[in-house]
């Protein structure tokens, strides 16, 4: 199966009237983005050589956690890019379009993979593992790893300070005073770069959200 | 209503005791406000994986000689087709479509003209007969789908469609009839029960090009329109 993006819904804006930095928050990499989008879908070869190298990591790391297997990972990673290109035309270029996209394919080729594997592992295994359960475990379970990678890849694209603050933060559990003293920022300061980070990995999961729906 | 600045809403979310007694009250008033400290709540959840791993350096290579080498059919047309100038108001998918089809334009035309006398695929049964047929595919691969064909009896034309392996994606299976233009495309119908659906339909859209058998998966959104999730397509030959 084939995703074919319609134009991307309007993920939520923030905004209102009592906002007033609103569109500090679209930056320069959802253009980044949407350009490449753009060149892919125009056939150009050196677009996907950099869609490989921006988000090949993202589909491994998400195979390889669906599969638990190295070698099926790689298979999958390579289907996917291949698979990505055969059928770029279908790519509605926005800002959160690449991944979404090319996470609606690994997921295919996952589930692809899986149905190879209960063929080999013959009828009797698959009428003892209740397939209708398991695979909505699965499912969700494979929708939980896509979205922690995601933001996981959000954080990492990030500028600095904001990305140091935000790992500093977020993965080692440091209070925002700690932090202030370790950066050499003001409190104040680190404290907006923690809650715009943390709109911004929003922004970024919503827009995959909608775009792989 | 107005709301409160996001940004002090993610400061709540992350801190429950730093935030202004105000922005508290207000949240607590706001089921939009407190909707999105939960999606910020969430997004924090989601914080702590591990380091994404790179595919082994080999694996570039490999894909790009096995994507470009295999580069055929969509590379004519839909490079001279893409950037912003294209059609107004074709659908880029669909357009994607008429990429496609372009190098298959020709092949079937005229195939199921009124004057053709029609072939039988299939031993007829009754007054019925099978003037056209086509597996049904995914589309990003040859996985089979099922099968669709054009039956003909008396004076009506109806579409046969059974499928398989649509998948599991939530939402009703919609069959389309895709011209071979890309550019028109009409709903025929449901496939109500199961994966197996007839549908009548005049003789002149077939005449018209509308031979590509498309099924969507349509969410319930109120949206008349096509999903732009093909599960299976197929052309009638």
């Amino acid at each position: 199966m084939t995703i074919i993006p319609l134009p991307a819904r309007a993920a939520r804006l923030y905004g209102g009237p009592v906002v007033t930095e609103a569109t500090a928050f679209q930056d320069e990499q959802d253009d980044s983005v949407h350009t490449l989008a753009t060149r892919l879908v125009a056939g150009e070869e050196t677009a996907l050589e950099e869609v490989f190298d921006r988000w090949s990591p993202l589909v491994h790391t998400y195979a390889l956690r669906a599969l638990r297997d190295a070698h099926e990972a790689e298979e999958v990673t390579q289907q996917v890019f291949v698979a990505a290109w055969r059928s770029r035309h279908t790519l509605t270029p926005s800002p959160a379009a690449l991944p979404a996209w090319l996470i609606g394919i690994a997921r295919h080729k996952v589930a692809d993979a899986r149905a190879a594997r209960a063929r080999e592992a013959g009828r009797l295994a698959a009428v003892v593992s209740l397939p209708g359960v398991t695979d909505h475990a699965l499912q969700s379970a494979d929708e939980e790893i896509a979205e922690r990678l995601v933001v996981r890849q959000a954080v990492e694209e990030l500028p600095d300070p904001r990305r140091t603050i935000m790992f500093l933060a977020f993965w080692e559990g440091h209070s925002h005073a700690e932090i202030a003293e370790k950066v050499g920022l003001p409190l104040g300061t680190v404290k907006s770069h923690v809650r715009r980070g943390l709109m911004k990995l929003h922004q970024q999961l919503e827009g995959v959200r909608h775009e792989s729906r | 209503m107005s709301h409160v600045d996001p940004e002090q809403l993610a400061g709540l979310a992350l801190d429950p005791t730093d935030a202004p007694a105000e922005v508290r009250e207000h949240v607590e008033t706001c089921p939009e406000c407190a909707g999105l400290v939960a999606a910020f709540t969430g997004v924090r959840r989601r914080a702590g994986e591990d380091a994404l791993v790179a595919p082994p350096a080999g694996l570039r290579a490999l894909v790009l000689d096995q994507a470009l080498a295999g580069d055929d059919a969509p590379s004519g047309p839909a490079a001279v087709d893409t950037g912003p100038r294209r059609r107004s108001g074709v659908p880029l998918w669909l357009a994607g479509v008429a990429a496609g089809l372009a190098l298959l334009a020709g092949i079937g035309l005229g195939r199921l003209g009124a004057d053709d006398t029609p072939e039988a695929v299939d031993p007829p049964t009754g007054d019925s007969t099978v003037v056209a047929a086509t597996a049904l595919t995914a589309l990003d691969s040859d996985a089979a789908r099922g099968e669709a064909s054009a039956v003909e009896s008396d004076d009506t034309f109806t579409i046969r469609v059974s499928a398989s392996e649509l998948g599991d994606e939530p939402g009703v299976h919609e069959v389309w009839l895709i011209n071979v233009d890309g550019k028109r495309m009409i709903s025929i119908g449901l496939l109500a029960s199961g994966d197996e659906g007839e549908f009548a339909v005049p003789v002149d859209l077939i005449d018209e090009g509308y031979r590509i058998v498309d099924i969507s998966v349509e969410p319930d959104d109120g949206d008349p329109t096509h999903s732009g999730v093909s599960i299976a397509r197929g052309e009638l030959t």
